[in-house]
């Protein structure tokens, strides 16, 4: 996108990506509060959906149907590393914890990588359509429009069955107090497993809305920079997280937002100022990191840790 | 008499609930006072107030006449105030021996350079860190262990060993939370006899909050009482057993109030 | 104030004196030295090609000692020594080529250029608890990489700076075997050294400040400034480690540290010091020795990521699960089969040693 781009046009591509990473950190949230595990290999996880709708496309398989197809391995993925892996090991100590995040971050990158057969590039198709649209005079592309308003409806329909389901009332009973949960007879780790599963079958959805069409009519493009453990999209990603300290989903959502708002919007800015725009995420990271965010969503906590 | 630490007006609230209310204590050279109360009185959160974890609201802390209201809690340690935790807290990864070198820590001065260059300054150093070490493990007797990690002895031993480490401070005075608690009932009747002889060795005036009021009434000379965070009673142990409001707060209500964290 | 007896339990027996080993020659030194020539000797059985597989495995030892200074010691997750082995690649480069500086004043310059880093970083996000010192240092990276690597200035470009090997002297140090022996002694020194902080003052803070952060201060350790330390410590490391990487390349491209490509070769430091064992010097030496002789037998810069990112993942999985220490707790378990039954344990530690060469030997044959 050019400097003189319209001002609609670019507020839709910073809505657009916003949104993908206000649906990532949905998942990030969901598993780090049921289950205290910060996802690593979200990203990763969400690359074999990817992986798997490059061969269903590649098949003849239309692209829809190949997204629908190819979320279960995201899902199965997550699932599997948590039955596995990160429920054998205990929650106590961060380090372990960390460290096997980031192994399992490495090994789907890798596995990922391999599936792809080591090109420098592969194509995606796109599955939504990527024509452009005029409305009010902006020239829009309908995928942006899409992206948005599917990632906008996907997490507020999920936070909406969080709080009524008797899943997701489940779900936030494991978040607040697993033992608590486990006397009053929920199933600790059948609902740790769901919250892994939903947070990364949104790991796949999100990189499927957006790694297909990043190339607008040509599709998309994957490169070593896309397959690689954190990706390209998963730092600002954990900023929009920590936007709800950790543990907000609805201000995880709203933190997407100000994280693609605020780096397309800087195009905008005039000259030195726009320079900024590669380094905002990381510039929005410290300083919420340095207010402490987790102070506003959890009450208390370290004092009475201190008191124990 | 003159104290060498004391706090004045120490107020502390954790959201609504008051932790404590304009306690004052104070503690004079080799003296050993006694803190007792119910669960929730604020007992341990005055040691934290006056070892620097916690943060009042208002108050002064001083020590040796001096306000250490602003030191952090290394510095209230370098300052000559030491402390043990209610439930004891060690280095698990270390062995009995390495705990003890660790907590030599402030009687060094090696930096990192001379240490990985291994320059006479840190060999020095390791010197005198392992001749404290040992005579700290000699002290509570525990040779044997020397190489064992924390998770293979016993709760008692290791509340010996935490003592060890919190002496090798040298402190001047000593908080002592509840270090009756967890330790068999043999080395619970040593304990009186113990705590005297480190304040007479040592030099040292003590702290000490204690369920066990055979080993409280026994051994300090004066005691605080407290309850929903303030003092209630303030005396001799026999003054204090006999109070009221002491009496009350143990025997009278026990539900149906907001509990602070203890 | 007398140190002597105060609350002495009854009945102790006198403790045996400490037996101090400093200037006597234990067996583990006999091994230590053995291993030391062995491992001078042994590219040789592999030609070129093994003295080509050793600098690497001897430059990323180097940086790997910094994740075990900054995470083993000191408990601290970051994500970030690759950028500072960047930063004292791209120091190298600037001092060696803009300014004619020679190799050996370039390379501590790299290290002490890293220091300014550290202290930011540090100051930043050290009081953070492990996961959020995670994100940051992934987002300090994300910086540099934006800022730093991109400004011509520092990096000499899309290209990087043209670095030459250095020279002791009349002794040239440039070819392979010769620049093997120097990284094998320089790797060597720095696991001397990062072993001796281990069982310091400082070291012993660190762990102290790992395992309980609550306790280190009620014992009068500065949690911030032992944790400022490691990290300076780790940075320097990895900066001299940039150094000899920088050296070994010949050249500087910045393009290797830039986000997202710097953050997984973050990780795989990270995983392959895990490997290794995290807690202790000689980890990131076993660490490096095991990926990256992977990585150069298995393949080429393409399947880097891949192929040795699923085996050192799947290692480093097991061995979290089962032997956290990693192979340096293996090894020690070995060590002590031997003591105890030294035929077996010697039979089984040539056997291993043997097999694993030979089947590397094979297969450079082969390729």
């Amino acid at each position: 996108m050019s400097g003189g781009a319209p001002v609609v046009e670019i507020a839709l591509f910073g809505l657009s990506s916003g949104a993908v990473f206000g649906l990532l950190a949905l998942g990030l949230v969901l598993i780090y509060r049921t289950t205290g595990i910060m996802n690593f290999a979200h990203w990763a996880i969400g690359l074999l959906s990817v992986v798997a709708y490059i061969g269903l496309t590649a098949a003849g398989i239309p692209g829809w149907g190949a997204v629908i197809i190819s979320l279960p391995l995201a899902v199965a993925a997550g699932v599997g590393s948590y039955r596995l892996v990160f429920r054998k090991v205990s929650r106590a100590n961060q380090i372990i914890v960390i460290l096997i995040a980031i192994a399992v971050a490495q090994l789907f990158s890798s596995l990922a990588a391999f599936a792809l057969g080591f090109d420098a590039f592969t194509r995606l198709a796109p599955w939504l359509p990527v024509t452009q649209v005029t409305i009010a005079g902006a020239v829009l592309s309908a995928n942006e429009l899409i992206t948005a308003a599917a990632a906008v409806a996907i997490a507020f329909g999920f936070l909406v069955w969080f709080r009524l389901s008797t899943t997701g009332r489940a779900l936030r009973a494991v978040a607040q107090n697993p033992e608590a949960a486990m006397l009053a007879g929920i199933d600790e780790a059948k609902y740790s497993q769901i919250a892994w599963g939903i947070g990364s079958a949104l790991a796949g959805l999100s990189l499927l809305l957006v790694l297909p069409h990043v190339a607008g009519e040509q599709g998309g493009v994957l490169t070593a920079f896309e397959v690689s453990p954190l990706g390209t999209l998963l730092i600002p990603a954990f900023g929009a997280a920590l936007v709800g300290g950790l543990v907000n989903m609805p201000m995880a959502l709203v933190g997407g937002f100000v994280f693609g708002l605020a780096r397309e919007l800087l195009i905008l800015a005039p000259a030195p100022w726009n320079g900024l725009r590669s380094s905002i995420a990381a510039i929005l990271i410290v300083v919420l990191l340095l207010l402490r965010t987790e102070r506003f969503f959890t009450v208390r906590q370290e004092r009475e840790a201190l008191e124990a | 008499m003159t104290a060498i630490l004391r706090t004045r007006d120490v107020t502390l609230r954790f959201g609504g609930v008051t932790a404590l209310e304009e306690v004052d204590v104070r503690v004079g050279p080799g003296e050993i006072v006694g803190v007792l109360g119910p669960n929730g009185a604020g007992k341990s959160t005055l040691f934290n107030v006056i070892s620097g974890f916690l943060r009042p609201e208002h108050g002064r802390v001083l020590f040796l006449e001096r306000e250490i209201g602003h030191l952090l809690p290394y510095e209230r340690v370098a300052a000559g105030i030491g402390r043990t935790f209610q439930h004891v807290r060690l280095f698990r990864s270390l062995t009995v021996y390495e705990n003890l070198l660790a907590a030599q820590h402030r009687h060094l001065s090696s930096g990192s350079f001379a240490a990985m260059l291994r320059l006479p300054s840190a060999r020095r150093d390791e010197r005198e860190a392992a001749r404290r070490a040992d005579a700290a493990l000699e002290l509570i007797d525990l040779g044997p262990w020397r190489d064992a990690r924390p998770d293979e002895l016993s709760y008692g031993t290791l509340r010996f060993l935490e003592l060890a480490c919190v002496l090798s401070l040298e402190p001047t005075v000593l908080l002592l939370d509840e270090p009756s608690s967890g330790i068999a009932q043999k080395e619970a009747e040593a304990l009186g006899p113990m705590l005297e002889r480190i304040r007479d060795e040592r030099d040292c005036a003590l702290l000490l909050i204690e369920h066990d009021m055979n080993v409280l009434l026994g051994v300090s000379e004066r005691v605080y009482a407290m309850d929903l965070g303030r003092i209630i009673a303030e005396g001799t142990p026999d003054e204090v057993v006999s109070d009221d409001r002491v009496l009350e707060s143990y025997l009278g209500r026990t539900t149906g109030r907001a509990r602070a964290p203890a | 104030m007398s140190a002597d007896v105060a609350v002495r339990r009854p009945a102790a027996e006198p403790l045996p004196a400490r037996p101090r080993a400093l200037r006597r020659l234990t067996p583990g030194h006999v091994v230590a030295l053995l291993g030391l020539l062995a491992l001078a000797a042994l590219p040789a059985a592999f030609g070129d090609f093994g003295f080509f597989v050793g600098q690497y495995v001897m430059v990323y030892a180097m940086v790997g000692l910094s994740v075990v200074v900054v995470t083993g010691y000191a408990g601290l997750i970051s994500l970030m020594p690759y950028s500072f082995a960047g930063v004292g690649a791209m120091v190298t480069g600037a001092a060696m080529a803009s300014w004619g500086w020679p190799f050996w004043l370039a390379a501590p310059l790299a290290a002490v250029a890293t220091v300014p880093v550290s202290v930011i970083v540090g100051a930043a996000s050290v009081r953070l608890r492990g996961l959020y010192l995670a994100i940051a240092t992934l987002t300090a990276a994300d910086f540099l990489g934006e800022t730093f690597f991109r400004w011509d200035a520092a990096t000499g470009g899309e290209t990087g700076w043209t670095v030459t090997r250095p020279a002791l002297g009349p002794i040239d140090l440039s070819g392979d075997p010769a620049f093997y022996l120097l990284t094998l002694v320089a790797a060597g020194l720095l696991v001397w050294m990062v072993e001796g902080l281990r069982t310091s003052r400082l070291g012993r803070a660190m762990y102290a400040v790992r395992d309980n952060e609550i306790e280190a201060q009620a014992l009068g350790i500065n949690v911030f400034k032992t944790k400022l330390v490691a990290l300076v410590i780790g940075g320097m490391l990895a900066g001299l480690g940039g150094a000899f990487l920088a050296a070994l390349l010949v050249t500087s491209a910045p393009s290797p540290f830039w986000s997202p490509v710097v953050q997984a070769t973050s990780i795989l430091f990270v995983t392959l010091v895990a490997i290794g064992g995290i807690d202790r010097a000689l980890g990131a030496f076993f660490g490096a020795l095991v990926v990256v002789v992977q990585q150069q037998i298995f393949g080429g810069a393409e399947f880097f990521f891949a192929f040795v990112g699923i085996y050192a993942a799947l290692l480093l999985i097991v061995l979290l699960r089962f032997r956290p220490g990693g192979l340096v707790q293996i090894g020690r378990m070995q060590w002590q089969l031997i003591q105890r039954r030294p035929a077996v344990g010697t039979a089984v530690a040539v056997g291993v040693i043997a097999v694993n060469v030979g089947l590397a030997w094979l297969f450079v044959g082969l390729s």
